[in-house]
């Protein structure tokens, strides 16, 4: 019964996330938005890449590679419940 | 009698023209809208850019149910924002006049991300047709969709599709047509598609394409599913009144009130200008933007998101009443999750992309090869013929044959043998859906030189050739990024350098030094975009990017494609050669390039420690690079000797990283020109041949001392 604040390139692979914000600039805010990066929505990281890479995460049944340091600002809840 | 047929024929044709059905398709990236757009166009195609803008545009046309349909392919995105040019630029068209139709292609796969892009098409109240595509798919991972439910709601014709098997594309045309001649919807479940298809066919009057199709079409009222939250709603429902007021204004730029009030709510930066470039209109910015931050205060959320999640809200609910799950549960391909691991993982992902960067450059120089020497030959058989007839000395013959033929057989068998196995493999790996994990594996790199990992998929197709690789810097969103990677295509080493470095230090020096070429170069591109990444302005954006399944390539888009990006260097690229090929031959009889060596020899013989004549083929070299070497071998052919002869070791090796480094080739030059603009061009080369000067001096003088 845990359940964290994190930002997305903090949390595990495989890990069911629910986005809480996105402190970005106001572009790259609209472009997530538009895919679907929304608060509450439920998403899955699918994968990082080495070397500090990019995130690859499961929204809405795609998947979407965010750039690390967008990454490092879009705050999740990890949900540990299980 | 002859004077009024041909009237009549006269007048048959200008109906035709009114016949026209212009249709613009539109979707998400990777929805399988090229699949239809070839199904529907076939080789009919032709490339051009949107006027004034370096985003390409696909157009085809076909005749069909007695209809001329021109459709137009637009570029893959997401959302009508401004988030790329590509975006502003499909909005822009798809209210112009240019459209009677939209198709929307939507993944059925992948519903509510695709029909957020078509909720943002419902705003501008064109005549729309939604093709619901990968119906296959879908079917085997054990869901089905209601597409009377989908009809109900969208009250929009909404078609299944399978592209790939042309299933469903022509029933699109016929919808087209029906929203056309009766300027409203009809639900093919209510009316036969077979009775309308016989009754336009044996309809005389047809549609009338003078009056715009746009204005006299009844859009059905969609409010129910468009409606955001009451906060929202209320706040547009203000702005549409005040733009309503100014209405005669706005007409004249084609949106509906409804988009343009809900994107100036949006703060977007091109509906903004509209409102700017009138005074009288210039206050509802400021009404706005109190709405906004009013809003914004209300949520906790900025703009674009409480709109993205409304839109996602509505869409969430339809999905529900639409998609069936199957008693077994959704499927996933596994071979597809595999190869994705595979070419993801953080070593043999690595090792795959230097086979795959490795494999295009072999595939590209067999084949290439091959066919090229097929056509030498025959052009040395062609020759002797001539030469035999005409005598080998003969003015005319030099000039004809060598200059302007010779350039002919040059050009096939220089270039485009090289070009044609080139797009196949650069088409299979774009279709297969490769591309995209090489950016996310090479993100974190590309950061250091100023750009983000997208711009890897431009250079791959550099290995080929620079041309249509600078090309492909399209695809980054803003102008700097595209910049610089003009500037790091242009310096990747094509199929021509790798020809001479090959030809001349692999097959004489070793492959050591072959390596260390390479590497000297992967050092000059990488101080490149350091140097840029500092000097440029502005800063490196983030990485967004869809990864798609990745899915057996299509072979049928994958030739199409080739042949017509083939057909469009034929066209433009080829002409040129033979020209340029033509006028040197020219120079080359009168000695009028002699000069040139005298004045390049302070760098060619003393800097660079190369024999003078070498100067006349480094001018070549900027035609096409594989030139040196040719005009090299030929010279030592005159000569009576072989390269080694010719050139000792060192200054092969000078040799060949001069003309790696030192320009791009000048069809590249034009096509950055074209891309960004000549000072930029100019720019480029001069760095180049700096850098190239540079170095080749140095490694001449610091080599000078290990050989000898």
């Amino acid at each position: 019964m845990e359940s964290l604040i994190k930002c997305l390139i903090d949390c595990l692979i495989g890990e069911k996330l629910k986005v809480l914000r996105v402190n970005a600039g106001y572009h790259a805010k609209r472009r997530l938005a538009n895919l679907g990066i929304i608060p509450g929505v439920q998403i899955i990281k699918k994968k990082a890449a080495p070397f500090r890479g990019p995130i690859e995460v499961i929204v809405k049944g795609t998947s979407l590679v965010i750039g690390r340091g967008l990454a490092a600002r879009i705050v999740v809840l990890s949900d540990n419940s299980k | 009698m002859q004077i009024h047929k041909s009237k009549n024929k006269q007048d048959k044709k200008k109906k035709k023209v009114k016949e026209f059905i212009n249709i613009g398709l539109a979707g998400n990236a990777n929805v399988g809208k090229s699949v239809i757009f070839n199904q529907l166009t076939g080789l009919s195609q032709t490339i051009g850019n949107w006027p004034g803008k370096t985003v390409e545009k696909m157009e085809g046309h076909l005749n069909s149910l007695g209809y001329r349909f021109n459709i137009v392919d637009l570029p893959g995105i997401y959302s009508l924002s401004t988030y790329s040019l590509e975006e502003i630029i499909s909005r822009e068209y798809l209210v112009s006049e240019e459209v009677d139709v939209i198709i929307n292609v939507i993944d059925a796969t992948n519903l509510e991300r695709n029909l957020f892009f078509t909720f943002q098409l419902l705003e501008l109240k064109v005549p729309m047709i939604l093709a619901i595509n990968q119906m296959d798919i879908l079917r085997k991972r054990n869901l089905k969709l209601n597409f009377e439910r989908l009809e109900e709601i969208f009250k929009l014709p909404v078609i299944p599709v399978v592209a790939v098997h042309g299933t469903g594309v022509y029933q699109l045309l016929e919808k087209a047509i029906e929203l056309v001649v009766y300027h409203q919807p009809t639900s093919h479940y209510i009316q036969d598609g077979k009775k309308i298809h016989e009754q336009l066919s044996n309809n005389d009057k047809k549609v009338n394409n003078d009056l715009s199709i746009k204005e006299r079409f009844h859009f059905p009222d969609l409010s129910s599913i468009l409606k955001y939250g009451k906060e929202v709603e209320t706040r547009i429902y203000e702005l549409i009144k005040n733009i309503d007021i100014h209405l005669e204004y706005f007409s004249t730029f084609n949106y509906p009130s409804r988009f343009l009030a809900i994107k100036i709510l949006e703060n977007d930066e091109e509906i903004e200008k509209i409102f700017k470039a009138n005074q009288k209109t210039i206050y509802i910015i400021n009404l706005a933007e109190n709405y906004r931050n009013e809003l914004e205060e209300l949520h906790g959320e900025d703009i674009s998101t409480i709109i993205s999640s409304e839109i996602y809200t509505n869409i969430h609910k339809i999905i529900e009443k639409v998609v069936i799950v199957k008693a077994r549960g959704e499927k996933k391909l596994v071979w597809a999750e595999k190869l994705d691991h595979l070419t993801t993982h953080s070593f043999w992902g690595y090792i795959i992309l230097i086979l795959i960067l490795a494999g295009i450059y072999f595939f590209t120089f067999l084949i290439g090869g091959f066919f090229g020497g097929l056509i030498e030959d025959f052009f040395e058989v062609l020759s002797n013929i001539i030469y035999s007839i005409y005598g080998e000395d003969d003015l005319w013959v030099k000039i004809f044959w060598e200059g302007g033929l010779g350039g002919f057989f040059g050009g096939l068998s220089g270039v485009l043998v090289y070009v044609i196995p080139f797009f196949l493999i650069i088409e299979f790996l774009q279709d297969s859906g490769y591309l995209p994990r090489a950016a996310y594996l090479m993100d974190r790199f590309m950061h250091s030189l100023g750009v983000h990992g997208k711009t890897i998929i431009p250079m791959i197709l550099g290995f080929g050739c620079n041309v249509p690789a600078c090309t492909g810097c399209r695809i980054m969103e803003t102008e700097r990024e595209k910049k610089i990677s003009i500037a790091l295509t242009s310096s990747i080493p094509c199929a021509a350098v790798m020809t001479v470095v090959l030809g001349l230090v692999g097959r004489y020096v070793g492959i050591t030094w072959v390596l260390i070429l390479f590497a000297i170069n992967f050092i000059v591109i990488i101080i490149t975009g350091k140097i840029l990444n500092k000097i440029l302005p502005g800063q490196c954006t983030e990485l967004i990017m869809e990864v798609h399944q990745y899915r057996i390539p299509n072979y049928s888009v994958i030739l199409k494609q080739t042949w017509i990006r083939t057909k469009e260097f034929i066209f433009k690229a080829l002409p040129i050669i033979i020209i340029t090929g033509f006028l040197l031959e020219i120079f080359f009889i009168f000695r009028l390039l002699d000069p040139i060596n005298f004045i390049l020899s302070p760098v060619t013989y003393y800097w660079l420690g190369l024999p003078a004549i070498t100067g006349i083929f480094l001018i070549y070299g900027i035609l096409r690079k594989e030139l040196t070497l040719v005009l090299l071998a030929v010279l030592a052919n005159s000569m009576g000797t072989t390269l080694v002869g010719l050139l000792n070791p060192l200054q092969m090796i000078i040799f060949s990283l001069v003309t790696m480094l030192y320009i791009p080739c000048f069809a590249t030059i034009v096509l950055i020109a074209k891309e960004t603009n000549w000072k930029y061009a100019l720019q480029i080369a001069g760095l180049e041949i700096g850098i190239a000067l540079l170095i080749g001096g140095i490694l001449n003088w610091g080599l000078f001392f290990i050989f000898y």
